[in-house]
């Protein structure tokens, strides 16, 4: 038994299923050598043909070169495009495709300058140094595709995963007109061989087969000429003469007729350890490996009875097709079809504007005797012809039907994906049925139902994450506030503890006091009761909070209120006031000893108001304004203590309405300024503002009412510098500060208006306060 | 001749018991959990979770379908989907519910000048699709939208669009006697 090699050399041919024998009309394109057309005015380059993810290399309105790359990529499948001529880059915009669709496609759009001038070349005179890595960059680089008509990146295919032992050079070109790579290899057929030994170093063959066609004699001739000048390792060629048939230039089928081997559904040769180029791709290989030339044009056979001059032309890549059609068809009669590709397997051209594209290899115009291109189908009359040309041995009958009924999952289970739409079906049908047609509609279906699914898998699968993320948010929420909820429960348990010992110590005090000292017991308790409270109790803090904001807000008021007559004062007096009850404001009142504590305090407060009111009434108007506002603050932390019953709300509410009403007469009576003795109610506020603060001191435990307690401490001391300070400055200030707060309306309208505590009222009152200062300032500087 | 008769009917009865315990024996073992009918009902649904059937979401229809519920209530799904689910689920075909959807495939689209970042939207897109922070500029991978139309009717300014995707030459279909697409010649300056 002799090894599959052995038998190639002997010459051995198998053969393939199927086939047909279309009448060749090659004589009417292959007998002029291959030319060249007058250049176009602009040509169109698709961006990205093949591989995704491309860039602009080059801005528009830039000078390109014959060579240039337009574009730059990052992946492995990606092929660069390249100027293929000199000119301007003018546009990049959506161009019709050269496309069965014809869709447009974004494309570089380069006028032409007409020079044609190459760019700098990088080229060697010999391949043999140069790496396999640094060839597949130049093939890459190049951007080079497999030119037989699929495009398949070449650099990809020469970088196989597993060991080539067979190298096929396909030159059969089976497709009827077509004669491009007929005339390559009878004009190229040196560089074809170089370009075969640059494949041969890299990817290290057992054998090559060059398989050509026996209807291409000339080529043949040719090869086996150039094959015995060439430096090339003839032991290692053959050149086998292939008998024609249709459609033997496919790679599955020329495999099988080489070799005897059956490539695999949803295989790829190599796989077989076989690798089959195109001879047109090896060409482009030698120009892009030795002279650094990227696949800038290709050859093209124009050919059918309407074209002047068929032949084989050198086009540009991007040659617009209208270009071409100017050039070499008679003038048109429309509807006229152009067909890119050969009668069996081409597509008609929907825009004659579309480009020359990489896997164009014929133009054919056909006259409308020489193909009829409206055919009536009939129905099917199961005569079998399509099974028995169907070279990949499918059912074409079955598949029709089952394309035709749009049930293409049945079609799909008759290997529908094996079908090359060579067209061999179509061709002997007799009823006319477009059999290919078919195919290709169930096969595009097909193609967007495998992609809906997979949309639509990635869609539940982003869906379910979804879902499962909601629900985990959901209970980690439910936890927290489970967690919370039992935290607080915790928290009243110890209140209640608290509360207790509360009471406890309540009884120690009262058992402890006597009548002598009430007053201070009184204090004591409370006191006492506010760092027994303080320790836990989350409310007395807030409630001081309230409070402290409250005489804050107060203070406010009072400043605006005395603006007119001595701002310092006021402020002095409002702090001091401030200072002074906090105590009595912090004290959170649960238990009733300490609401009675509070009444006392409350009792307290207002008796020495009424004493201070008896004794300024006699002293001077300035000074009961100073007590008064004092006592209006006075009570003010009475009605903050937190009130937990109803009777102690009451009661604050009298003590609050008390508390505005004597604030309203001594506003009266203050009314005209006076500024005697401004220096001595100062001194003596802040005096007292300095004796009250101990007081504060002693209840407050915890670091809140610390920090609260310094803070008020140093508002003391701030009011007792200024109250020192001010009343120098006081004599040549007052008359300005006296004008500054008349020039603000506001200001005075609010010091009528006395209980307006709002933003608004702050914010004038912060104004105010500024625009004296600033005239004080003046003033200094005047003087 | 009656031992005969109490022969079989004690034979029989034995026959009977065996097989009884092989059969609930089996029915344990082999028992599947779920209904396997709503994972083919799944399958067939087109799961752009857009919730027209009145179900959040592909999966609780599937569920609801194999308890009973019609079958016509999928309008991205189409007619097509309504076929397949009656031959499924062996119920005679209806027509939709509500009109169906255009088979053009369409996806959102934010307007970003507009957008206001408030994330209506993103909690509103059932395959988190929508990408964006609070007070922060929104956008729409399309890759993963379903076309829904779940976040037009949230957004405050209106500044989404639902999109119909762009036919390429790789997406294209190729039709029977299909009509040549034609290109209109751009309008050039005078």
């Amino acid at each position: 038994m002799l090894s599959l090699l052995e038998q190639i050399d002997s010459g051995t041919l198998w053969q393939s299923p199927g086939g047909i024998h279309p009448p060749q009309i090659k004589s009417l394109s292959n007998t002029r050598p291959i030319a060249r057309l007058p250049l176009a005015q602009e040509y169109v380059i698709p961006v990205p043909q093949l591989g995704e993810q491309a860039i602009l290399a080059v801005n528009i309105g830039d000078l390109v070169k014959k060579g240039t790359p337009l574009t730059q990529g990052q992946s492995a499948t990606y092929l660069a495009v390249h100027s293929p001529t000199s000119g301007i880059l003018v546009a990049v915009e959506e161009r019709a495709s050269n496309h069965a669709s014809g869709l447009p496609v974004l494309s570089c759009i380069i006028q032409a300058d007409g020079l044609d001038t190459w760019s700098l070349l990088d080229s060697h005179q010999d391949f043999q140094p140069l790496s396999n890595a640094e060839m597949l960059t130049r093939i890459q680089a190049a951007g080079i595709a497999g030119l037989g008509g699929a495009a398949f990146p070449t650099h990809i295919k020469l970088n196989p995963v597993s060991d080539i032992e067979l190298l096929i050079i396909n030159g059969i070109e089976c497709e009827p007109y077509i004669t491009s790579d007929d005339r390559l290899m009878r004009e190229y057929s040196h560089d074809i061989l170089t370009g075969v030994s640059i494949i041969q170093q890299l990817i290290g063959p057992k054998r090559i087969i060059f398989a050509v066609e026996d209807n291409k004699p000339d080529a043949i001739k040719a090869i086996k000429k150039a094959l015995k000048r060439h430096p090339i390792n003839s032991a290692q060629i053959r050149v086998t003469a292939v008998p024609t048939k249709y459609p033997s230039g496919g790679e599955k089928q020329l495999i099988q007729m080489l070799t005897g081997q059956e490539v695999p559904s949803g295989a790829i040769p190599a796989q077989l350890g076989m690798l089959v180029q195109n001879v047109g791709t090896v060409f482009a290989i030698k120009e892009a490996v030795l002279d650094g030339k990227p696949l800038i044009e290709r050859v093209v056979t124009i050919t059918g009875e309407r074209a002047t001059t068929p032949g084989n032309y050198w086009l540009p890549i991007g040659t617009p097709i209208e270009h071409v059609l100017s050039l070499s068809q008679t003038p048109k009669k429309p509807p006229q079809h152009i067909i890119i590709g050969g009668p069996m397997m081409g597509y008609i051209l929907p825009q004659a504007s579309a480009p020359i594209i990489k896997g164009t290899n014929c133009l054919l115009l056909p006259s409308d005797n020489e193909m009829l291109v409206e055919q009536q189908e009939k129905p099917c009359i199961r005569c079998g012809e399509c099974a028995q040309v169907c070279p990949a041995l499918l059912l074409p009958q079955q598949l029709f039907w089952h394309a035709q009924a749009k049930e293409y999952d049945k079609a799909a289970s008759y290997n529908l994906q094996d079908c090359i739409e060579c067209g061999c079906c179509s061709y002997v049908c007799p009823s006319d049925i477009p059999l290919v047609e078919y195919y290709r509609v169930a096969k595009s279906a097909l193609r967007e139902q495998s992609k809906d699914k997979q949309e639509a898998d990635l869609a539940k699968q982003r869906f379910d994450a979804r879902t499962q993320r909601l629900e985990e948010e959901k209970t980690a929420r439910e936890a927290k506030q489970q967690q919370a909820a039992s935290r607080r429960k915790a928290n009243v348990t110890n209140k209640d503890n608290d509360v207790i010992a509360a009471a406890m110590a309540r009884i120690k005090a009262k058992k402890d006091s006597s009548p002598s000292t009430q007053e201070i017991t009184a204090e004591n308790t409370a006191i006492a009761h506010t760092e027994l409270a303080q320790k836990t109790d989350k409310k007395a803090q807030i409630a001081a909070a309230l409070a402290r904001a409250k005489a804050k807000k107060a203070q406010m008021a009072t400043a605006l209120n005395t603006d007119i007559t001595s701002p310092e004062k006021a402020q002095l007096n409002a702090n001091e006031g401030a200072i002074t009850h906090i105590p009595v404001t912090d004290s959170p009142i649960v238990d009733k000893k300490a609401k009675i504590a509070a009444a006392v305090a409350r009792a307290k407060a207002k008796k020495a108001q009424m004493a201070t009111a008896q004794n300024t009434d006699i002293t001077s108007p300035e000074k009961t304004q100073l007590n008064a506002s004092e006592g209006s603050i006075a009570h003010i932390p009475v009605i903050d203590s937190p009130i937990v019953d109803k009777k102690a709300k009451i009661a604050a509410a009298v003590a609050k309405a008390k508390a505005k009403k004597s604030q309203m007469a001594t506003a009266l009576n203050t009314d005209i300024t006076s500024p005697e003795k401004p220096q001595l109610n100062a001194s003596e506020g802040s005096q007292r503002s300095i004796t009250q603060t101990p007081v504060i001191d002693s209840p407050i435990v915890d670091k809140k009412a610390k920090v609260a307690a310094a803070v008020a401490r140093a508002k003391a001391k701030k009011a007792q510098t200024t109250a020192a300070m001010q009343p120098q400055d006081r004599v040549t200030t007052e008359n300005q500060t006296e004008s500054s707060s008349e020039q603000t309306p506001v200001t005075d309208s609010l010091s009528i208006e006395r209980p307006v505590l709002d933003k608004k009222a702050k914010i004038a009152a912060a104004v105010a306060k500024a625009k004296a200062k600033k005239a004080q300032a003046q003033q200094e500087n005047k003087d | 001749m009656l031992s005969g008769i109490i022969f079989a009917v004690i034979v029989l009865t034995l026959l009977a018991l065996c097989f009884g315990l092989l059969l609930g024996f089996a029915a344990e073992k082999f028992k599947v959990d779920g209904d396997p009918l709503t994972d083919q009902v799944e399958a067939l649904l087109p799961q752009t979770q857009c919730g027209q059937c009145g179900y959040p979401g592909c999966r609780p229809y599937a569920e609801a379908i194999t308890a009973g519920d019609k079958i016509n209530k999928c309008p991205p799904g189409g007619t097509a989907t309504m076929e397949k689910l009656a031959t499924l689920v062996g119920v005679e075909p209806e027509p939709l519910n509500q009109i169906e959807e255009s088979t053009i495939k369409k996806v959102a689209f934010i307007r970003e000048e507009e957008c206001i970042g408030c994330t209506k939207c993103i909690q509103a897109c059932p395959v988190d699709a929508i990408l964006g922070a609070g007070k922060l500029m929104h956008t729409v991978i399309s890759d993963y939208c379903t076309g829904c139309d779940l976040c037009v009717a949230p957004c405050p300014v209106d500044c989404i669009d639902m999109i119909p995707v762009k036919q390429t030459t790789k997406t294209w279909n190729w039709q029977l006697n299909s009509i040549p697409v034609t290109l209109l010649e751009k309008e050039k300056p005078c």
